[in-house]
């Protein structure tokens, strides 16, 4: 956190900031295997339209060059490798190397190839030049990232000037009863699910309480306009239980 | 957002489905990788982006930034009549489909498309709700009955004017009456052969 240099949350616990990306990485790595089984369990398939709309508010066009931060098992990517067109080209990123090959093979085998890299980065520090990229998106992976303002800060510096950001991130419900029904949900039945799929319920515990530990709305906006992002907008969607934040690089 | 998307990602599955069956229109479909053929469908205000995929799957988009490569615009009705090979040329030349931007494209997408067997009424039914778009088919269909009728009629008042009053063409028995002719005199000229045969054998001497 800002006001904390040394320590830092990894879910509800209080951490040393050198030791979260390896905390995160113990967690994917655990689940990479089962990663798009339980995102359509714990979802109910809803994470499908999630980023289904945030592709569209992406505004990809052919030819474009895109970068795509802690793919996964590249959802996102392999929607918008299609409408780069050949002369495109997707970026498929992840700072774990598990959940990259994973995500790679996927993308492999379903016939992707001449528009697509794989590399594996650390999204606080891109290895891209300065004004490089159309098109930064990072859906669902901000929350892992350790220094939330670096990674901002080094996603605008490598945007080109008219490139714009795309953060998908859960946020904070807009209902109170849809909050409580959602607390729930999260901490009592995602680590039970967790267990029976993917035999690992802490796992899953860290994802409930990492997203409660999450910036909310306005509070990533902010962040991403002091990052120097500008005509930044969100839109809530599922009642808030996920933000698409979007900001310009003017 | 979500019933839009919902609709969007149900019809996306639905034609992909169909795409998945058919490799011919997915080969070609594939070799429009990453254009954008924007389906501008009147009088329900909805435009549909298809971009096809690397692997001839379409991607559906309800928005896109910038300008599509080409649109398609037309009433539901129109755009269906339109992709029966046999209306295509005749609901263009009407002016009923508009096509802007990339002609091209539009044409091969057109091809592409036309091939599939998609069930429309159904996927249309999503958006405009089960009672309309089964108007909309039934109505479809109508139409189709009337042109198969006119198109019917034509073809028997052509026939009747090139036999009976010019007398170009010969009647229908007239032609079987010919060809039962034919095979007769065929059959006999077989058994005559069959008779020749049989006697040059004979005045060769050896016994049958």
């Amino acid at each position: 956190m800002a006001d904390d240099k040394q320590r830092t949350h990894f879910g509800y616990r209080a951490v040393d900031a050198d030791d979260k990306a390896s905390l995160v990485r113990g967690v994917f790595d655990s689940v990479a295997s089962k990663y798009d089984l339980m995102n359509d369990l714990m979802s109910f398939g809803v994470h499908r339209l999630w980023k289904r709309f945030a592709v569209e508010l992406a505004g990809i066009r052919q030819g474009q060059r895109v970068l795509d931060l802690a793919s996964g098992t590249g959802d996102l990517v392999d929607r918008m490798a299609d409408l780069v067109g050949p002369q495109g080209l997707v970026l498929m990123t992840d700072i774990n190397a598990a959940m990259l090959r994973v995500g790679r093979d996927r993308m492999i085998d379903r016939g992707h190839g001449g528009n697509l890299a794989f590399v594996q980065v650390d999204a606080e520090a891109l290895p891209f030049p300065d004004d490089s990229l159309d098109l930064i998106t990072i859906a669902f992976g901000l929350r892992n990232v350790t220094d939330k303002d670096a990674a901002l800060r080094a996603m605008y510096r490598a945007l080109k000037p008219g490139g714009r950001a795309l953060i998908l991130e859960f946020s904070k419900p807009v209902s109170k009863p849809l909050e409580k029904l959602y607390d729930l949900y999260s901490f009592r039945v995602l680590p039970k699910m967790g267990d029976l799929v993917a035999n690992d319920a802490e796992s899953y515990r860290y994802l409930a309480e990492s997203i409660r530990m999450h910036p909310d709305q306005a509070t990533l906006k902010a962040m991403m306009e002091n990052a120097g992002f500008e005509r930044c907008d969100v839109h809530n969607l599922t009642g808030g239980i996920v933000a698409a934040h979007r900001g310009f690089k003017i | 957002m979500s019933v839009r998307n919902l609709l969007l990602e149900g019809l996306e599955q639905a034609i992909n489905r169909v795409v998945a069956l058919d490799p011919e229109a997915a080969r070609q479909l594939a070799t429009l990788h990453g254009r954008v053929i924007c389906l501008d469908l009147r009088g329900i205000e909805l435009k549909l982006n298809f971009v096809p995929r690397h692997d001839g799957r379409l991607q559906l988009l309800g928005r896109i930034e910038g300008q599509p490569d080409c649109t398609l615009s037309g009433s539901p009705i129109d755009l269906i009549r339109a992709s029966e090979p046999s209306e295509g040329p005749a609901q263009l030349f009407a002016g009923h489909v508009r096509i802007d931007g990339d002609t091209a494209l539009a044409q091969r997408f057109s091809e592409a498309v036309a091939g599939l067997d998609i069930d429309w009424e159904e996927q249309l039914s999503r958006l405009t709700g089960d009672i309309a778009a089964h108007e909309i088919g039934r109505s479809v269909r109508a139409l189709a009955r009337e042109g198969q009728r006119i198109g019917r009629s034509a073809e028997d008042n052509l026939g009747e004017y090139l036999t009976e009053e010019v007398r170009l063409l010969p009647h229908r028995f007239e032609v079987e009456a010919f060809l039962s002719d034919v095979d007769e005199i065929r059959d006999d000229v077989e058994r005559l052969a069959a008779r020749i045969a049989q006697l040059e054998r004979k005045s060769r001497g050896d016994a049958p």
